[in-house]
């Protein structure tokens, strides 16, 4: 276990030391969200409405910010190799690495979902309802974002890979992480608790499979 | 070949392991690059992978690494366990990031192996780098890097080194130091096998020319 949190720590000073930690997808997610009400209207009414669902969509792009440079830096500089030989297995140094560059990069996302939920007009209530679900929702987002990082490693515009590849198994945690809060706005919290325990019920099930695909994913790039 | 210029440290003794490869066939996606390969190391040796360029220097390298899959023959690396365990590996390029120091980067791979932190100062000052310690590869020459990839060989304390063209980026003096480190590994029961175009002074060394190429 101690390669475990070898791997989640340097991979977390790494994202935090090089790559400039969470200032890329915070200041990418504050700026989906501002620019929400300048093409949506400043209506009181219309904001709170969408407001749940602009901060999953802007959490989501935010995240496949985070994968552009996840596995793409590795395949270069040859680290991928050395990590194939490691005493650790793939699975578990996909997962590690994976969860420390989160921590050190994303970990500013549902701070800033709930920041925006004030600006929305959302009231309390609701707002730690989509605090809890993009909280819920980010483990699941940045395992497939490693995912589709890990299979496009070292292809030219990877990116345009990345987006392709993860926006679709993506689907399923947007719509549960928004749905909490939208449940929330219909005054219904059975129900917006209730969705935010199935986000974290999806993401606890990417953390369990995931880790595999990133490492079969890993592989192929060697070869 | 002990050497009388540079104190190595303390590292944990090596595993004596030994490689045997029969009859294995190099293949590049559908296209065979050369069959029928064989040969035998035995702690201390080690051996020049020679040819022209695109014979598979670097194929039969990843191969034995485990990163191409097998298309035909046996490989026996090391007795029991993962293969994947007992390699040291130095490709192309260094494995450094950028911005994380050396020291850093030693100690990390130091850990993973089981190598305590304090073998990482000798075996930098053996390499004549030991005062580049504390500078991220960014601002390090390409020579530089090259001799903090040999550092992480040594201080993983593994049996098997395998190296692509080690020698590329390094001057005369590198390439001296690199020669006592292999000479150093050897000395322990390790096993190196390179890839080079260069001519390269080990004592001792085999070589296995891999002729044909695209």
């Amino acid at each position: 276990m101690t390669g475990f949190w070898r791997i989640l720590g340097r991979e977390a000073g790494l994202a935090w030391a090089g790559g400039g930690g969470a200032a890329g997808p915070t200041a990418f997610f504050l700026a989906c969200i501002t620019l929400g009400p300048l093409a949506i209207g400043a209506e009181n009414e219309t904001l709170i409405s969408v407001g749940p669902g602009i901060m999953g969509i802007s959490a989501l792009l935010a995240v496949l910010q985070f994968g552009e440079r996840s596995f793409a830096d590795d395949f270069f500089d040859g680290t991928l190799e050395l990590y194939a030989l490691s005493n650790i297995s793939l699975p578990v140094l996909a997962f590690a690495k994976v969860m420390g560059q989160a921590l050190a990069t994303l970990w500013a996302l549902p701070l800033i979902g709930a920041l925006g939920g004030m600006m929305y007009g959302l009231n309390a209530g609701e707002v730690l309802v989509v605090f809890c679900g993009l909280s819920a929702a980010i483990p699941a987002l940045a395992l497939v974002a490693g995912f589709a990082s890990a299979l496009s490693a070292g292809v030219r515009r990877g990116g345009l890979l990345i987006s392709l590849i993860a926006i679709p198994m993506m689907i399923p945690v947007l719509v549960f992480a928004a749905g909490a809060g939208r449940a929330a706005l219909d005054g219904d919290y059975d129900r917006a608790w209730a969705t935010v325990l199935l986000t974290l019920a999806v993401s606890l099930g990417t953390m369990a499979l995931m880790p595999f695909g990133i490492a079969a994913a890993m592989r192929s790039r060697l070869g | 070949m002990p050497n009388e210029t540079v104190s190595m440290p303390d590292l944990s003794d090596l595993e004596a392991h030994s490689l045997s490869v029969s009859q294995l066939t190099l293949k590049r996606g559908e296209f065979v690059l050369r069959e029928d390969i064989s040969f035998t190391l035995n702690p201390g040796d080690a051996l020049f992978l020679t040819g022209r360029n695109g014979s598979g220097k670097t194929t039969l390298l990843r191969t034995l690494a485990g990163f191409l899959p097998q298309a035909g023959g046996e490989i026996a690396l090391g007795e029991g366990g993962d293969p994947a365990e007992l390699i040291a590996w130095l490709g192309h390029t260094d494995g450094l990031k950028p911005n994380e120091t050396l020291r850093k980067s030693l100690r990390f791979w130091a850990g993973l192996a089981g190598q305590p932190g304090s073998v990482i100062m000798p075996v930098l000052k053996a390499l004549d780098i030991g005062h580049l310690i504390d500078r991220p590869p960014a601002r390090l020459s390409r020579g530089q890097q090259r001799r903090g990839a040999m550092a992480r060989l040594a201080v993983m304390n593994r049996p098997f080194w395998l190296m692509d063209e080690p020698a590329g980026p390094l001057d005369r003096a590198g390439r001296e130091r690199l020669g006592e480190l292999v000479a150093w590994h050897r000395g322990r029961g390790g096993i190196v096998l390179a890839a080079t175009h260069q001519d390269l002074d080990w004592p001792g060394a085999q070589r296995l020319e891999l002729g044909g190429g695209l």
